[in-house]
């Protein structure tokens, strides 16, 4: 057991000074730093000229009304609404860059509804005042002027507005406006897929140093200091906690460079309000983490080069794409039949769990029975992993037969 | 005995090595001797047999054995200090006597300026010095080295021989596999000779030698020489005799003859032949008489 923890400490010092790791840890906090300081140096001269580029609406349109409809212009639309005296004045004003948009509005306008918008450059501004919901707001609460009152002009201009409120079968309610469904579900949703990342990454490094230490032809010295087993659970602990260190810079960077609140809070808040599925999605991680790590160990110790291991690893990896894949068809139907059976499998469940779990209420049952699949298959896999792992790694040269590997699983 | 799939790689195989002694594990390649080592190392485990180490099962006896493997290498982009103090703590040893240990073994091979360089800047001469310390760093009771003195050039090779030497001298049982038969001669007390998986020279290195040699003795003398007792042949050349001797009779014994018929001597050699010869005799005789399917462990 000590020599386990010699291992995991050693694995985790090398990897921490590898340059792959420094750039990939730095390279997150470091875009973050970039954004941040573009914010800080430009402000809101960055805000308004990234606005003026892109902003589909436009920002000061001249009216020129020949139905009387629009005249006078309501005070709540001055600031953005300006009237002119007719369309030569307009365009005039159009080129001078005095107005962005020009809107000829004629006097058969109630009849047929017709209006002409003139823009410079492309007719996106001019395409996009149809869909505008201010500029549907302009129109209504103009046609409807002294014969509706106020409130009801606004109503018909913007009839429904959602809070969307979702009751669960114990009769608790969750949420409350559009960026509750933003917090409570997409945010948790990929926040999993960060961590089903992260899972990756750190079992890229064991499949890199299981790798390293066949090819540079280490690992016959140290199996003659310590079992096969003792070198795989070092790794996987040593390496684990690496990616853990890198997923926890992420975290502090991100807290750091938000001043301590709006990123890192938005997006665990809502977690930590539903504290089950928070409690749960770390359990996930860290089955995850194991089963792919023990896994990854043993297709490192198969291969003879790292593009070797590599392929063969790929085939596991596949089995994690699956869930990510489904991700469309979750959203809408997270407990559906072929979700549930892969939240049974060991390979799929834990990418599966997480990837559920901040969608809907997840039965029990499938709770209990992928996290029992998961206990169970990490020490058999742990045990058949060892095997494979000493049949590999003292084959230079070649790989180890699928005869091979089983009648090494069969030797007590 | 060991098994891989239809080939048997180790086959009723048994031998001693005594405490103290340098044994050598001779065979050709192919012959069994990595998988003999890896089964003494606990890397494999016997199909059939018993294996004792040190006065106990092989997994008890992991941190008093030193093993240099003939396939080794270290950790390129790992310094050399620290390289040897984490493999002295997978043995067992703890951080600080590790480091006390390395340094003391660097500063003897002459590497001690290199301590704190990474292992790749070493040449290759450099590092082959440095795997071997890196097996000896634990101060194990039992040193098992598989090709020593592969890739080293005759100074490092003799620094290495030095080594094994004062290995014996401080009571450290030595076992050394090597293709090399004049490092054989030079180090081994005893040895066992491993073909197609089975023992088939076993002993006193001595001994083993006097079996095989071809009883003859050379001599010079200046006189002329007639018949004598218990000599078959006497061919003269080059001013030196070639004697064949009768089967029960040993060289000491026509030594007495010779001076008791008052013949002065100025030479008297009992002819030995060179283990290299023996080890490809005995090799190529088992060739004759099997054709066992062979393959590299």
């Amino acid at each position: 057991m000590g020599k386990m923890w010699i291992i995991a400490r050693h694995e985790y010092l090398i990897g921490i000074r590898r340059a792959g790791f420094i750039i990939m840890t730095a390279l997150v906090p470091l875009l973050g730093a970039v954004g941040l300081l573009v914010t800080a140096f430009f402000g809101g001269q960055a805000a308004d000229f990234l606005e003026r580029q892109f902003a589909i609406e436009p920002q000061w349109i001249g009216v020129v009304d020949c139905s009387g409809i629009f005249a006078p212009i309501l005070p709540a639309y001055q600031d953005r609404y300006h009237p002119l005296a007719d369309e030569e004045a307009g365009r005039a004003a159009l080129l001078a860059d005095e107005i962005t948009t020009l809107l000829v509005i004629p006097a058969d306008y109630v009849e047929s509804g017709w209006a002409t918008v003139i823009s410079k450059g492309s007719g996106f501004r001019a395409a996009a005042m149809e869909d505008s919901a201010s500029a549907r707001a302009f129109f209504v609460d103009h046609l409807l002027r002294g014969k509706v009152e106020s409130a009801l002009r606004q109503r018909a201009a913007r009839p429904l507005r959602v809070e969307a409120v979702t009751i669960s079968s114990s009769g608790e309610t969750h949420g409350g406006g559009p960026f509750s469904i933003v917090f409570t579900f997409v945010v948790p949703y990929f926040l999993a897929v960060l961590l089903i990342m992260t899972i990756f990454v750190s079992s890229g490094y064991l499949l890199q140093s299981v790798v390293e230490e066949k090819t540079s032809r280490v690992i016959e010295i140290i199996l003659s200091s310590v079992t096969a087993w003792e070198l795989l659970a070092g790794k996987v602990i040593g390496l684990g906690a690496l990616g853990l260190t890198q997923v926890l810079i992420w975290l502090l960077s991100a807290w750091g460079l938000s001043g301590g609140t709006v990123t890192l809070l938005g997006m665990a808040v809502p977690l930590l309000a539903r504290l089950e599925v928070f409690t749960l999605a770390l359990v996930y991680y860290l089955l995850g983490f194991l089963v792919y790590a023990v896994l990854m160990g043993a297709v490192g110790a198969l291969g003879t080069t790292m593009r070797e291991s590599q392929q063969l690893a790929g085939i596991f990896s596949m089995a994690v794409a699956i869930p990510m894949m489904m991700s469309g068809f979750l959203f809408s139907n997270p407990n559906a039949a072929p979700a549930r059976a892969l939240s049974w499998f060991p390979l799929t469940a834990p990418t599966m769990m997480m990837m559920r779990l901040p969608l809907a209420e997840v039965p029990v049952m499938d709770v209990v029975g992928s996290i029992l699949a998961l206990v169970v298959s990490i020490p058999a896999l742990l045990w058949a992993g060892a095997k494979v792992f000493r049949l590999g790694l003292l084959m230079y040269g070649k790989r180890p037969t699928l005869a091979q590997i089983v009648s090494a699983l069969r030797e007590a | 005995m060991k098994r891989y799939n239809d080939l048997t790689a180790v086959d009723d195989l048994s031998f001693d090595v005594g405490e103290g002694e340098v044994f050598g594990l001779l065979g050709p390649n192919g012959a069994g001797k990595t998988t003999t080592i890896r089964i003494v190392m606990d890397i494999f485990k016997p199909d059939a047999g018993s294996v004792r180490v040190l006065g106990g099962p092989p997994d008890a006896a992991r941190e008093r054995i030193g093993y240099l493997p003939e396939e080794r290498g270290l950790y390129p982009n790992l310094n050399v200090l620290d390289t040897l103090v984490y493999l002295a703590e997978l043995k067992g040893i703890s951080r600080p006597v590790a480091r006390e240990h390395a340094l003391a073994w660097l500063e003897q091979v002459e590497l001690a300026d290199w301590a704190g360089h990474k292992v790749k800047e070493l040449s290759r001469g450099m590092q082959q010095k440095l795997q071997f310390v890196a097996s000896l760093v634990h101060e194990p009771e039992l040193v098992i080295l598989d090709e020593p003195f592969q890739g080293l050039d005759p100074i490092n090779a003799g620094l290495l021989k030095g080594l094994i030497r004062d290995l014996q001298e401080g009571g450290t049982t030595v076992v050394l596999s090597t293709h090399q038969m004049n490092l054989v001669e030079a180090l081994c007390d005893r040895i066992v000779l491993i073909h197609q998986g089975r023992a088939v020279l076993y002993g006193l290195l001595e001994g083993i030698k006097r079996r095989y040699a071809p009883h003859t003795v050379r001599l010079q003398t200046p006189v002329a020489l007639g018949a004598l007792p218990g000599v078959t042949r006497v061919e003269p050349h080059d001013g030196a005799f070639t004697l064949t001797l009768e089967e029960d009779v040993t060289p000491q014994e026509l030594l007495r003859v010779l001076v008791e018929h008052g013949i002065p001597l100025t030479a008297f050699e009992a002819a030995t032949v060179p283990l290299e010869e023996i080890f490809i005799a005995v090799v190529k005789g088992e060739r004759h008489g099997q054709d066992v399917d062979h393959r590299s462990t």
